[in-house]
């Protein structure tokens, strides 16, 4: 789509029911809706564990209890049936019975014929199995009914035994405790989803700077940026991230803009001057001679064109990584020897001299032809800038474990700091230079085979502080 | 635990069964909160050797007037202290 454009509103609005259900799962994909979810899951079911533990502590504890005075009462009374038979047991019951102070003691013991010898119960429980069982029943009290822990137990020659406990008021007690933690309950929901919805608005709120940053730009505005706050939390710092990622882009941006602005600059200039030397030379009533020279003069005018075009186009693949392919391992200090041995001609024609200062041996892994253009385009611009009878010096070491300085030094003017700041872009050139031969490509080309090498271009002045400065430019290659 | 909070609708379930049950067997009654163990209570308490003694005396005397009021659930817990409190005092 193209910048700017907004989509318009659909020919027909779409029903009402649609559009709100469209609305909702909007809504429930949103990481705000999913972040309060989880929130709300998390403090229900913490919610719920606390209630858990307090239900076990409580009504959990008087069950317990209860159970554990009814299991030591039978058992007793199995010891007394032991050592007296039914006689003994009765007796034991009824002085159970008269010194029970809580009025909660329940007991039944029935002989073989069922009949009654002891105990607070008229019949036995309905439904309750004579065998050692455990059961809750019911047994009525003062014309209500009430609930009883009942044990029955099988002494022995058909006599039965019942031992219970009057739990009526430890089960009024276990409803209030339900009633607290239904309500408790319904209260967490209430605080769970009231969290949810503020958590959810917080999350909403802190992203919406970033959202409408981002949706101006969407339409067009690059200038904008996410507003920071002073927390420095998550949230300032993804702002942080998106702003020094739009910074880039502006700048890249702008590198693109200087780029294109340069390429019509420095390529009009060529061709128009080619054009008017042709059209003068086809024009006027010249010899064969001037027209062949105003032909070369055109078509070397071509040449550089070409030639311009040409570095772009490997500055590009330098900086796309395209040529990583062609990486292998080789010694370097050959590849530099041979450059060296290359411009010392044309060193000696302008009265300079190249010195040499190179290892025995120094392994790369590379693209052996990047590293000669690179280091060839370093020297010949510091002959270029070396006045006759300066120097220019060639090193190379591996001051670190996988890292390589390659380093050309003259004796020329140097740079200044803002012209060093700049040296790398594309068609820059110092004032100073604007009276030499070069197209202001020459460094960019250097500086995007450093990257693709890992490494990067530094430049700084050879002799600081100096009357003549010099430049000294240096290749780092690090892990390619 | 989770069986013991569902341990409420189920009671109440048991709690109202006879009440739907027409013709089922009656439920179990407690028989010691009638006159009845009250009279029992104090023929236990009477020869017991602290029975004349305070404070089992004044409980003695309070279960019985509370049973005889048609209190007998009241009356036969102090009844019960009563001879708790014989049992101490011998």
């Amino acid at each position: 789509m193209p910048e700017g454009v907004v989509t318009p509103p659909p020919a027909f609005p779409r029903g009402e029911a649609v559009g709100r259900w469209e609305g909702m799962l909007r809504f429930m994909r949103s990481a705000g809706f999913r972040f309060a979810l989880l929130f709300a899951v998390i403090f229900i079911g913490a919610s719920a564990l606390f209630a858990l533990v307090l239900w076990y502590a409580t009504a959990g504890s008087l069950d317990r209890q209860t159970d554990a005075a009814v299991r030591t009462d039978a058992l007793g009374l199995i010891e007394r049936w032991r050592e007296g038979g039914p006689g003994a047991v009765s007796e034991a019951i009824a002085d159970r019975l008269a010194s029970d102070v809580e009025g909660t003691a329940i007991y039944l013991l029935l002989d073989a014929n069922d009949a009654r010898l002891a105990g607070n119960l008229d019949r036995w429980p309905p439904g309750l199995p004579p065998e050692a069982t455990w059961t809750f029943g019911t047994v009525q009290r003062e014309g209500a009914q009430i609930e009883a822990r009942l044990y029955a137990i099988e002494l022995g020659e058909r006599y039965s035994l019942v031992v219970g406990r009057d739990v009526a008021e430890k089960q009024k007690l276990r409803t209030l405790l339900a009633e607290g933690i239904a309500w408790a309950a319904v209260a967490a929901a209430a605080f769970a989803l009231l969290g949810a919805a503020v958590l959810r608005r917080a999350v909403e709120m802190r992203l919406r700077p970033a959202a409408l940053t981002a949706q101006a730009i969407a339409a067009g505005d690059l200038s904008r940026r996410v507003p920071i706050s002073q927390r420095a939390d998550e949230f300032d710092r993804l702002g942080g991230s998106m702003n020094d990622m739009l910074e880039r882009i502006d700048r890249l941006m702008a590198g693109v803009r200087g780029v294109s602005d340069s390429i019509a600059h420095d390529l009009r200039t060529p061709i128009a001057r080619a054009r008017a030397k042709l059209e003068e030379a086809l024009g006027e009533q010249t010899d064969a001679e001037t027209l062949r020279a105003a032909m070369e003069q055109g078509i070397a005018d071509l040449d550089h064109i070409t030639r311009v075009f040409g570095a772009l186009l490997r500055i590009a693949e330098a900086e796309a990584g395209a040529r990583r392919a062609a990486f292998a391992p080789l010694d370097l200090v050959p590849v530099l020897a041979d450059v060296a041995e290359f411009y010392g001609a044309v060193a000696e024609t302008g009265g300079q001299s190249i010195a040499v200062d190179l290892p025995v041996r120094l392994d790369v892994v590379g693209d052996r032809d990047l590293l000669a253009q690179a280091v060839g385009n370093l020297i010949d611009n510091a002959l270029k800038f070396t006045p006759s009878g300066g120097s220019v010096r060639i090193s190379a070491r591996a001051p670190a474990r996988e890292r390589i300085d390659i380093v050309v030094e003259d004796t020329g003017p140097g740079l200044s700091a803002t012209d060093r700041a700049r040296a790398g872009e594309r068609f820059f050139r110092a004032d100073a230079s604007r009276g030499t031969p070069g197209s202001g490509l020459g460094l960019s080309l250097v500086r995007a085979v450093a990257h693709l090498h890992g490494g990067d271009l530094f430049l700084e002045d050879a002799s600081p502080g100096a009357p003549v400065r010099g430049l000294r430019a240096t290749i780092r290659l690090g892990v390619a | 635990m989770v069986c013991d909070m569902l341990r409420l609708p189920i009671l109440a379930l048991v709690v109202a069964a006879p009440v739907f049950a027409t013709g089922a067997e009656p439920v179990a009654r407690v028989t010691t909160d009638s006159p009845d163990y009250c009279r029992e209570l104090a023929q236990r308490l009477a020869p017991m050797p602290g029975a004349r003694t305070e404070p089992a005396r004044s409980l003695a005397e309070d279960g019985l007037r509370l049973c005889e009021n048609g209190n007998p659930r009241s009356g036969v817990a102090r009844l019960r202290r009563a001879i708790r409190a014989a049992r101490l005092e011998h």
